[in-house]
Order: structure tokens, then sequence, then C-alpha cells
């Protein structure tokens, strides 16, 4: 069984969290999806989203909360990113738009450029998206100048995958198997959850 | 694109004229990054480079603090040439020590001839 599990640290771009034939078992809030791989690539580095649309952002300003439409994926798929801003704002996400991720209890930690350095493969900012459950993210400039945009960029892998529960590639046994600890299946978590839920 | 390195996130501030003589005339030239919004806001920041442009300001010198605008001391750097004229470029490590401030970067040049006046830009990284 090759050692594959999410939030991996290493030197370098991150490992899939499974590959082809793996069983995965997709949360997403309260749902639990059980899946099999049957197709995966990785997604060079690109740019996802310019926060601001293009039109900037002010000096010592915030912007309101925007999805991020480019890291949705279609459907029976999940992708697996890891990301960082170029541009000089903090970046606060939220997956789905109405669950802050990264939340402590008196804060929500957010992502700024520093995370090039303090966590250079970017282990940290880890998440992943089922379908078209896309995160959404909230830029702020704390600067006395205004940014010309607040750019992200993404990296990752996606991953297609077979319905386990259901439909003609359903397994029954198998899923009964990985519910018991019996089979091998790796956990991934595709949405972030509400504190106290 | 800014840049990051493990100095920090490197910006520019703008571009700021100086058209007063002393301490009492100083201004701000790079505000630290602020915001009631954000959610990790102590900022510093450390000068990297100093760039001067003289304006017919006769040969004198641009003093950098960190004090309150019109006060302008403590003074951060000694006192930086600038030509009667001339672009003037000063690098940290190389021309001045680098030195970190909590508090928004105030100039003022020590003395200005006629109606001179002098530009400065300021390369920073910011920490925190």
């Amino acid at each position: 069984m090759p050692d594959l599990y999410i939030f991996k640290a290493q030197v370098g771009m991150f490992d899939p969290v499974a590959l082809q034939k793996h069983n995965v078992c997709i949360h997403y809030q309260q749902n639990v999806h059980y899946r099999k791989v049957d197709f995966l690539e990785g997604i060079p580095p690109f740019q996802c989203i310019d926060i601001t649309a293009g039109a900037g952002l002010a000096a010592a300003s915030p912007t309101g909360r925007v999805n991020i439409v480019n890291l949705e994926m279609a459907d029976s798929e999940f992708g697996l990113w890891r990301w960082y801003p170029i541009d000089d704002a903090q970046v606060r996400l939220y997956h789905p738009s109405g669950i802050s991720k990264f939340q402590l209890r008196n804060l929500q930690v957010p992502i700024d450029m520093n995370i090039l350095f303090r966590d250079p493969n970017l282990v940290s900012t880890e998440i992943a998206v089922w379908q078209n459950n896309r995160p959404a993210v909230e830029a702020i400039n704390g600067h006395a100048f205004a940014l010309g945009a607040v750019r992200l960029i993404a990296l990752g892998y996606r991953f297609h995958t077979v319905n386990l529960e259901s439909g003609k590639e359903s397994d029954p046994e198998l899923v009964k198997a990985i519910k018991a600890g019996k089979e091998p299946c790796t956990d991934v978590w595709c949405s972030g959850r509400g504190i106290g839920d | 694109m800014l840049l990051a390195n493990k100095e920090g996130i490197i910006v520019t501030g703008p571009v700021v004229n100086l058209a007063a003589a002393g301490a009492g005339a100083s201004v701000v030239v790079f505000t630290i990054p602020v915001l009631v919004g954000q959610l990790i806001g102590l900022k510093s920041v450390k000068i990297r480079k100093v760039i001067l442009h003289n304006n017919a300001a006769g040969n004198t010198t641009v003093l950098i603090g960190n004090g309150a605008v019109g006060v302008g001391i403590p003074v951060l750097l000694p006192a930086l040439d600038s030509l009667n004229g001339l672009t003037d470029s000063y690098t940290a490590e190389a021309d001045f020590p680098e030195v970190e401030s909590f508090a928004n970067i105030v100039a003022w040049p020590a003395a200005l001839v006629g109606a001179g006046t002098i530009d400065i830009m300021l390369e920073v990284a910011v920490i925190g």
C-alpha cells in the first residue's frame, strides 16, 4: 500500500492522496460517499482567481466573499489543492462559502505571501473540492496603497471516481469491509466544518 | 507581483515629494500596513532601499525617522546625501545598516535651496 495520505509534508510537489483503484471516502459537510479512484492526473500550478475580478483592491480595504469557480470539479470528481497568493493581501478561505476554514476558537487564520517561506510545500493550505462544491475567499489589503489584484495560484490533482454504493460499479461488500476497517481507504475532507458542528 | 523572501514581503512605497526642510516638515514616506479587519495585524518593516531625486534643491542631506509627522525623530538612518539635480540610491547592508521599524517611516530634507524639492521612494520588506 503506497504511503499516501492528506497533509503529507515533503520536499517539492505533494503526493496524490490515492492512486488508481484506491478506495476513498469523500466527506462533504455531514455527507459521506464511498468511491474508488479510476483516473487521476496532476494539475500544474495555475492562477485560479483574481479575487478583485480585475478591479484591484483599494488601500486598507477588504473584498467581499468570492467563489473560486475555477476550482470546481466535474461530476464524480474531486480535486486536491494547495495554494498561495502572489499579491500582498491576507486571504481568508471558506469551504463552502458559509463555513470558515482554518478556524480557531478566536481567530480565522489567514494566508498571505509569507506562506511561501514559512510553509514552502504549502501543506497547511491543502484542501479538497468535491464536484462543484467550490471554496470561496476574501482578501484584505492592509497597505496604505491600492493593490492592482489579489491573485491566487493553485496546484494539485484531479481524481475521477466511481460510486461504490450504487450504480454499475457498486460493491456493497467492499463498502462494508471499508466501514469495518478491513479494507484500506483514504478519507478526504472536501469541506470545512462549523465550530461545534 | 510582489516578492516574498526570508526578509519578509518586499513592497515599494509611493514617490513622495519633500517640499519643506527640517524635522518639523517631516512627512510619511511608507505606512505600516495595519487594518482593523486584518486578522493578524502587527507588522513591521525593514528598509531595503532608498531612492532620492533632487529637484534643484541644492546639495543637501535627507533624514529618515519613524517619529510622528512633523516631529520626525527618532532618526533611523545616518543622513543620506542628496546631490543637486541628481538621483541617489542607497541600499541596506551596503550603504546603511538594516533597521526595523514598527511605526510609519517619515523623511525630511535637512535644507532646501529656493523652490527646490526632493522626491523620495522606499523599498521595504514587510515583516509579520
